[in-house]
């Protein structure tokens, strides 16, 4: 059985200064993370200090290949008693040439049963807005 | 051992209600009749309160100051964070004996979940932020499926098994059979919890916390103080409320290393508490662990150093935990089978525990541990003894 996108139709998508670069880029599907300019350290999600160096200057980088470091299969009523059940994988996505950053993102389109913690994985754009979200898929 | 600066020399609750059962009552209702009983319990005047400590939990001490009259306050303060803070109360409350800010400190902790509002959910409300967001669009709407990421990586690192979620779950079932409260009040067997539905896989429903309300509160005096009230004095051997960066938000965040990512996060606050305490885990004679979900309970295992990294699977599995084994936890079922007050449900029977008078007696209890919730910082603890 694939797995599901959740319902992201009703979930307003709150922008600031600090992740409105990540959302510009989205809207082109680049897939760009913030990296700090002084001293490289990638970080997730994008705020408005280095963790590291306190540095305020931020590049946006591709974060290079991605694979899964931990999901969950949350079992949801489907929509019809055809369709019984849905399952939507929540999944955490590692970056690992990005320092092993992590960016939480939904796991779609996928056989659920070959889902498994390192599985490579391929960036989705899901529409949102005047951008897209991230989501991800097998390989 | 270091002479401890202040005890708990009451207790008092209101009944334990399922979810929403509480109603008509409001939560600073159950609030005053948690801290009536408690200063019942101690023998003191409600006038002779000058201290109030809470967790962020929606309330304010100056609804509950001129709710219940209470003339002259010295000190009130909240421990921040989610869930994480439930022990800490009593680090806050210790300090303000200690420092002599204030006499008699009640403690205080409340579960209401009316109609919409319910803490399964909780992240639907928490993450609609321009950082937050991000968990929504993966799929967690609540807190259930962020502990299954922390979960399966274990699994995946150390080789736990599912039958080890379900025995930490047998066994607070068990323990709450003999509690006159519990919510969960019926063994269960292996068949039944692999039977149970799968939410979040790798957690079925039996995995997570109950859903109730209630309202509990302590009363902390000084050591010298207690001895003369009514009740045997607890004494607060060590508390302490903290953690780091490598933490942080928690599953709010999931950017922990790896080395702590299968983790409850609590290493820096066990330190911290044995340390203060003057004790280590060799000490502790029962263990309340914070269980909103089962295989938390076994990485609070490993982090407050009962057994080694990524071997908690295995120790529970061999019976640790029950009657007789090398670390009883939640004699009183906790919060997968008695209740769920965020925590202080645990400090209740530490109480009782060290009072010898709990149902389920650990037999010759000196030294208990009490955890908060594996949450975001500060998450806390406290060792009592009597």
């Amino acid at each position: 059985m694939k797995s599901t996108a959740p319902d992201i139709t009703q979930i307003p998508l709150p922008i600031d200064q600090w992740t409105q670069p990540f959302w510009d880029a989205a809207a082109h599907h680049e897939l760009l993370p913030p990296r700090c300019a002084d001293c490289q350290t990638w970080r997730w999600p994008p705020t408005p200090f280095c963790p590291k160096c306190r540095s305020q200057a931020i590049e946006w980088l591709p974060a290079g290949p991605a694979r899964l470091f931990s999901y969950s299969v949350v079992h949801r009523p489907g929509p019809s008693p055809e369709q019984p059940l849905q399952l939507i994988v929540p999944g955490l996505v590692e970056f690992p040439e990005a320092g092993g950053m992590r960016i939480v993102a939904a796991i779609i389109d996928s056989e659920v049963e070959q889902i498994a913690i390192g599985a490579a994985l391929n960036v989705n754009w899901v529409p949102k807005d005047d951008t897209n979200v991230p989501t991800f898929s097998l390989a | 051992m270091k002479q401890a600066a202040a005890a708990i020399a009451g207790s008092g609750s209101t009944p334990y209600y399922f979810r929403g059962m509480s109603a008509p009552q409001t939560q600073y209702e159950l609030i005053g009749k948690a801290i009536i009983a408690a200063c019942a319990d101690a023998g003191i005047a409600i006038e002779q309160i000058d201290g109030l400590v809470s967790y962020a939990h929606g309330f304010e001490a100056s609804n509950i100051c001129e709710m219940l009259g209470i003339p002259e306050l010295s000190y009130a303060a909240t421990v921040t964070g989610q869930g994480g803070g439930s022990a800490g109360v009593l680090d806050l409350a210790s300090s303000a004996i200690e420092s002599g800010r204030a006499k008699h400190v009640v403690c205080i902790g409340c579960s209401q979940q009316l109609g919409a509002h319910r803490y399964g959910t909780s992240l639907a409300s928490l993450a609609t932020t321009p950082t937050g967001v991000f968990s929504l669009f993966a799929g967690l709407v609540g807190p259930g499926p962020s502990m299954a990421l922390l979960a399966r990586r274990h699994m995946h690192k150390y080789g736990t098994r599912r039958e080890a979620f379900a025995e930490v779950v047998m066994a607070s079932r068990d323990y709450a059979l003999t509690m006159p409260e519990a919510i969960r009040k019926k063994p269960l067997t292996l068949d039944e919890y692999f039977a149970a539905p799968m939410l979040a896989d790798p957690l079925c429903r039996l995995d997570f916390c109950l859903e109730t309300d209630a309202a509990l509160a302590f009363v902390v005096t000084s050591a010298e103080r207690a001895q003369d009230l009514r009740q045997k004095p607890v004494y607060i051997q060590g508390a302490a409320h903290g953690g780091g960066s490598d933490w942080g938000r928690a599953f709010f965040w999931l950017n922990m290393k790896d080395e702590i990512f299968a983790s409850a996060g609590a290493e820096r606050v066990a330190r911290q508490v044995y340390e203060r305490a003057g004790v280590t885990a060799k000490d502790i004679d029962v263990a309340l662990i914070y269980d909103h979900f089962s295989p938390l309970v076994i990485m609070q295992l490993e982090d407050y150093g009962f057994c080694p990294r990524g071997e908690g699977g295995a120790f529970v599995e061999g019976g640790a935990i029950r009657p007789g084994g090398a670390i009883p936890v939640n004699p009183h079922g906790g919060h997968l089978s008695e209740c769920y007050v965020i925590g202080m449900t645990h400090i209740r029977e530490a109480v009782e525990q060290l009072r010898g008078v709990a149902v389920n007696q650990v037999p010759d209890a000196k030294f208990a541990l009490v955890t908060g919730g594996p949450a975001p910082v500060p998450m806390s603890a406290a060792i009592l003894r009597n």
